[in-house]
């Protein structure tokens, strides 16, 4: 037996889905949350899954994860203490950031405090410019008064930060040498953390990453000790915001690369759940109870994004493009001071949560407006300890219906098509304004509350279908299973996209393929197992921002022959018009970087096990007036999911239950069970 | 639900007028709102974020495809959709308030010039502050009309500020100039497309005459395609909610901010403020200009009134009387309801009186490109005046400027000429409960750096350093803002510096009891020698032996500096932002100079 176990760590339960290679069996286990330390939750409840299902610990062959460890210790800001060195002249950059507020209007809003205070940047003496060229050596007598200004501050970690080192990281490799002799120092170096262009961002990333490296360290050991104890042949795979597992080393050196790992889990599962259900092109949306988390996969790939904000602080990170926005089952609906109905993004959270779950809640909720439109059942989810109070829904909502002169019905109706509305701007986000059309996806939600939503979404957009995969609530740890190792290297470099350019690039992508050589050795990846996938970003001469250009994948671990200069500019015009609805024929382009991903299949879980299929028509377990409409309640038919096999089908209208979520089938839209056991809705024109 | 016919009535509020009578028209819409059919609050509010979002993605596609480095780097832009009747309903969240009176200004003299000549697939241009509504010559508007059903309904606006608008100076943005046309190209509203086409003639007209051609004609087209993106996305949402309910949302908008903002003025106690400040010179010799104003509050009515402020001078500090209401509203807005949405009702709610030709209210031929530093000081005695009235929220005086650095020559790498632009930010105001920002673009302007690196990259500059001002910051019991200062050397070439800079010789106040942030200064940096230069320095040329020091102004403390904890003040020592003679002077119950030996 070999089993596979994906745990995903959330802020109530920690999931474990496990699969067996062999016989294709799915083991689901949930166990409470530790938050003080994580790990403990992982490791109990590992031995517990294999003592409920019989699972010998020793024939578990991975574990891969995906951790909220960074997330948390940024929002909560209880990471390491940091020290930074940088180059002389510029030790205030970090605080300046771009000389920005947060809020144009508001006279009390801050960008968030330095995590390095100012009394622990220390300066030295050296300078590289554009080029590069090296126009003052480091000097050392400096570098010697910062590296004693570090030990004496007795700071746990330790950013470095020069000016252009994503061009020649040798002054920082130099210090970060030296800095490697202060005992128990952890050393980040903005080249190696990711070396890209723009100090402040490359700065901010290599300076989170130091912040996280002491809280990582003892979580990764802790978790490695005992991991190694109670499952010795297992190997650890910790899940990246770009995607893909990485090993614990890498993790604890590059802490940072995990601070989205938890939502990106999410788009891989999906991306696993589109694959089965033959659905290349899908936007996902993972409704919780404080917020919703929107993704983009394009042909079964999830979008990748390389600049975004975590808790405040700019991160230049290639990360699973994902866009949060405060909308979900928790969400309070209120009354602007011009009148209007806004719901979010206050959340009412899990405690006291939604004035229905009777544990003193007093606001009304998108929770409630479910109950209060019978969309939600009051006994509860199916398997749910706790029934929902319709009454106190109802109580909460009729002061917002009586301001609205509306009934309490369409006011809670209201209700969900505003916080629908919010989710659609945030799908906005992440398909029309990067040039996708999403009337061409399929609209795919998951988490407890988003199959409850999914259809006012995809009306809005256009969307003509939806699917709803089988277990929408642990999708997270089912993509941690279908998940690739993956490393992904960087080169920045600025060259004219010519014919002459295109040599040189050549050269770049035969250097950068050593390290990604590297890394498949040390990962003990097999030659049949490697992937290498090169992409360019490009931009005209004279702009600032570029596009990723496509230029060749292929698999064996070898770099494939790059394409022309012709072909990589016709690319480029192409997806310049996609962005932006215009391209220029004739201006020149160049390279800003190059990045090459180096990716290892560990699971192949395709060709998984027929569902059984059935023709007949599934039976309702009850019925109860539904509102669709603020026409009127319609008298609907509520299934238990679980009785459902392939093939059936159901036209709405429907209530769907299933142990950890409610999908809503609104009339004459038609459902069909696909062989995936995914709910696969066609919505009517 | 979406589908309602509602019939519309064309309000009397429509119009776009600087000199709104608050109070009187409020009454009319209100009837007009009870008549209307059923498009209920939340409709409005689904819609709203349907606007907001259209003018969010054309924002985002203006920044990611335009050249100029104020652009793309640094966010110097604005998007947003107004009606057929010119009205403001909505805008990008990132948009600049002095950009958004340009666009306001643009629709009065479009619509005025080019009644029932508009047609699908024109696109309107212009700058020019004196006969086409905008604030200053580099900031070039564009606006689509949007068409459903063959009836004009809406325009999609843009405005950005281009690296350079030809005139005297490279940048066109240096102090010294003492009329519009030294300024750069004088744009009246015309169409750059007329049905679709394009007015090649024009283009070809506006390229020759600014620096950089090549890339400012990427910049006007990227501006062209965001309008047009704008207007595909407007109609697709007129196409789902249908004309009728659309126009009255559009009202209902509209309305509802008003009465928001008129709720929030309310909550000042009626009575009469006045303020009073200078603004340190104007580059051509007027010094100390006043800048006064008296605000009249009663109930929900504010009339912002401006006499006893100076004449426009000669320099170029003037700013238009749409510029001023941007000032005067920003503040407001900040002041009461920083979350209030920005559209025609904002604008409508308050009165504002300046006469023309006064530093404020500036007419032909004022020259105005470095009007953000005036706006700043409105901001500053705004605020100033109704500190009495509302102390919890009230500030220092910030930095007060709009510190603007160009650096232009010719790369001796290429052989191309180059313009730099920058504007600094610099200290914000000690606040009631905490210290003031440091470093960071204040008020009206929120735009970003450019970073060392793209500098370097771009230009043949090398930056020396980039920090705070030791010792900028007011002292107070929330002490003001530092100020930045930045180093910058030519490399193997001479180039010419301008800049403008204000509270260069007045500092910027502090409030109850606070006090005054330090004064800004550009100075050039010999091998031997240093020299102070003036504050709005023009042509200066920076030889490859020397380097050119901006150091923006601080900002003003918020009460009084005995009343400062010992534990900011420690703060304001470990820190190393204060020096020992800093602290000693003004906190020398908690602080001691070491005795000298």
């Amino acid at each position: 037996m070999t089993w596979l176990v994906g745990v995903d760590v959330g802020g109530t339960f920690t999931d474990f889905f496990a699969y067996e290679t062999g016989s294709r069996q799915v083991r689901l286990f949930k166990t409470p949350s530790t938050p003080k330390n994580p790990a403990s939750a992982i490791a109990d409840g590992l031995l517990a899954l294999c003592k409920e299902f019989d699972i010998s610990p020793s024939d578990i062959e991975r574990v891969s994860h995906g951790t909220t460890v960074a997330t948390n210790a940024l929002i909560q800001r209880r990471g390491g203490t940091v020290a930074v060195i940088t180059t002389k002249g510029f030790r205030d950059l970090l605080e300046i950031g771009r000389q920005t507020r947060p809020h144009l209007y508001s006279f009390q809003q801050d960008q968030p405090a330095p995590l390095a205070p100012r009394n622990r940047r220390f300066e030295i003496a050296e300078r590289i410019t554009a080029g590069p060229a090296i126009i003052e050596p480091i000097d050392q007598a400096s570098l010697e008064k910062a590296i004693e200004d570090v030990k004496q501050s007795g700071v746990e970690a330790c950013a470095v930060c020069l000016l252009f080192s994503f061009l020649d990281g040798s002054h920082e490799r130099a210090v970060g040498e030296a800095l490697s002799k202060v005992d128990g120092l952890s050393v980040s170096l903005s080249s190696e953390v990711q070396p890209e262009f723009r100090e402040y961002e490359r700065f901010s990333t290599a300076v989170l990453n130091a912040y996280l490296q002491p809280v990582m360290h003892r979580y990764l050991t802790f978790l490695e000790d005992r991991l190694r104890a109670d499952a010795p042949g297992a190997k650890v795979g910790i899940y990246q915001s770009s995607g893909g597992l990485m090993s614990i080393d890498t993790a604890r050196k590059f802490p940072v690369r995990t601070a989205l790992s938890g939502p990106a889990a999410g788009a891989v599962g999906a991306v696993y759940m589109s694959r089965l259900s033959s659905e290349p092109d899908v936007i996902t949306v993972d409704v919780g109870g404080t917020s919703a988390d929107v993704a983009l996969i394009r042909n079964y790939e999830a979008g990748i994004s390389f600049n975004r904000d975590v808790a405040g602080f700019p991160v230049r990170l290639p990360m699973v493009d994902i866009h949060t926005v405060g909308a979900g089952g928790g969400s309070i609906a209120w009354f602007d001071r011009d009148g209007l109905l806004k719901v979010g993004p206050t959340s009412a959270g899990a405690d006291p949560g939604p004035a229905c779950y009777r544990r003193g809640g007093t606001n009304a909720t998108v929770t409630d407006a479910n109950l209060a439109t019978g969309r939600l059942s009051a006994k509860g989810l199916i398997g749910g300890r706790m029934p929902l109070d319709i009454e106190a829904s109802r109580n909460v909502l009729a002061p917002i219906a009586e301001k609205l002169n509306f009934s309490i019905e369409r006011a809670a109706l209201g209700i969900l098509d505003i916080v629908s509305a919010n989710m659609v701007r945030a799908i906005r986000t992440i398909s029309v304004e990067r040039g996708h059309d999403p009337r061409n996806y399929c609209l795919l939600p998951f988490g407890g509350a988003g199959p409850l939503h999914a259809t006012e979404i995809a009306r809005s957009l256009g969307i003509s279908k939806i699917l709803v995969p089988a277990a929408p609530g642990i999708l997270c740890a089912q993509g941690l299973i279908a998940s690739d190792m993956k490393d992904d290297f960087v080169r920045s470099a600025r060259m004219r996209l010519d014919d002459a350019g295109m040599a040189t690039i050549g050269d770049l992508a035969a250097d950068v393929m050593i390290d990604a050589a590297k890394w498949f050795d040390s990962e003990s990846i097999e030659p049949h197992q490697r992937r290498i996938s090169l992409s360019l970003d490009v931009r005209y001469v004279g702009q600032n921002f570029e596009l990723p250009v496509h230029a060749v994948s292929g698999p064996g671990g070898k770099l494939p022959v790059i394409p022309k200069a012709k072909e990589i500019r016709r690319r480029f015009l192409d997806i310049h018009t996609q962005f932006y609805g215009f391209c220029s024929e004739t201006d020149p382009i160049e390279l800003v970087n190059l990045r090459l991903t180096a990716s290892a299949k560990i699971t192949d879980l395709t060709g998984t096990s027929k569902a059984k299929t059935s023709t007949q028509k599934p039976k309702p377990i009850a019925r109860r007036p539904v509102w669709f409409s603020a026409d009127g309640p319609v008298d609907t038919p509520i299934y238990d999911r679980a009785t459902f096999l392939a093939g059936q089908k159901i036209v709405g209208p429907a209530i769907i239950d299933q142990f950890d979520s409610t999908t809503v089938l609104h009339p004459r839209d038609v459902l069909t069970v696909d062989s995936a056991l995914n709910l696969s809705i066609r919505l009517s024109k | 639900m979406k589908r309602t016919k509602a019939s519309l009535r064309k309000k009397s509020a429509g119009k776009v007028k600087v000199k709104a009578a608050a109070g009187k028209k409020a009454a009319a819409p209100k009837a007009a709102a009870k008549k209307a059919a059923s498009v209920d609050p939340i409709t409005i509010e689904i819609v709203g974020n349907g606007l907001r979002s259209i003018a969010d993605e054309t924002f985002i596609a203006l920044m990611k495809s335009a050249y100029s480095t104020n652009i793309k780097e640094r966010k110097d832009h604005s998007t947003a959709i107004c009606d057929a009747s010119g009205r403001l309903i909505a805008q990008a969240e990132a948009s600049l308030p002095v950009h958004i009176a340009s666009m306001t200004g643009l629709m009065k003299h479009l619509l005025a010039d080019y009644a029932g000549k508009i047609n699908k697939g024109d696109i309107f241009i212009a700058n020019d502050p004196h006969v086409a509504g905008g604030t200053h010559l580099p900031d070039i508007n564009m606006a689509i009309p949007v068409f459903h059903e063959d009836k004009l309904v809406a325009f999609m606006c843009n405005i950005a500020h281009h690296a350079d608008v030809g005139g005297m100076f490279p940048g066109s943005m240096a102090g010294g100039m003492a009329e519009i046309y030294q300024e750069g190209l004088r744009v009246p509203v015309i169409k750059l497309f007329s049905k679709g086409e394009l007015n090649d003639d024009i283009l070809k007209l506006i390229l020759l005459n600014v620096r950089v051609p090549q890339e400012r004609r990427g910049d006007y087209f990227a501006q062209v395609a965001a309008c047009r993106l704008g207007e595909r996305r407007l109609v697709e949402l007129f196409e789902a909610y249908q004309t009728g309910p659309m126009l009255k949302i559009f009202d209902e908008i509209v309305h509802r901010t008003r009465k928001r903002m008129q709720a929030a003025i309310e909550r000042i106690p009626d009575g009469t403020y006045t303020f009073e400040d200078v603004m340190d010179d104007d580059g051509l010799g007027t010094t100390n200009i006043p800048v006064k104003v008296h605000i009249e509050v009663r109930g929900s009515a504010i009339k912002v009134d401006f006499k006893g402020t100076a004449r426009q001078v000669k320099g170029n500090i003037n700013t238009t009387l749409n510029a001023t209401q941007a000032a005067v509203c920003y503040t407001l807005k900040s002041l009461l309801d920083p979350e209030i949405p920005n559209n025609q009702g904002m604008l409508d709610a308050v009165e504002l009186v300046a006469e023309s030709g006064t530093l404020v209210s500036s007419v032909f031929p004022a020259p105005v490109a470095a009007r953000a530093n005036t706006c700043q000081r409105i901001v500053d005695v705004v605020v100033g005046a109704l500190a009495s009235a509302l102390p919890l929220v009230a500030v220092g005086a910030a930095n007060g400027a709009n510190t603007t650095a160009v650096f232009a020559g010719i790369d001796p790498r290429s052989g191309q000429s180059y313009v730099y632009l920058e504007t600094l930010g610099g200290g914000f105001g000690g606040r009631a409960s905490k210290d003031g920002t440091d470093g960071v673009q204040v008020h009206i302007t929120n735009t970003s750096n450019l970073p060392v690196e793209a500098i370097e990259t771009e230009y043949p500059l090398l930056v020396e350093s980039y920090s705070l001002v030791e010792d900028s910051g007011g002292a107070g019991k929330f002490r003001g803002g530092m100020g930045l200062r930045r180093v910058i050397r030519p490399i193997g070439h001479d180039c010419t510096f301008n800049g403008a800079l204000e509270r260069a010789v007045n500092r910027p106040w502090g409030i109850f009891g606070g006090g005054p942030g330090a004064v800004g200064r550009f100075m050039l940096i010999g091998p031997s020698d240093e020299t102070l230069l003036a504050a709005k320095p023009s042509g200066v040329t920076v030889t490859a032996g020397e380097k050119l020091m901006i150091e923006s102004p601080g900002a003003g403390g918020y009460g009084n500096a005995s009343e400062r904890s010992a534990e900011l003040v420690e703060q304001d020592r470990s820190s190393g932002k204060f020096s020992a003679t800093f602290l000693a002077q003004n906190y020398p119950a908690m602080v001691q100079l070491p005795k000298a030996s």
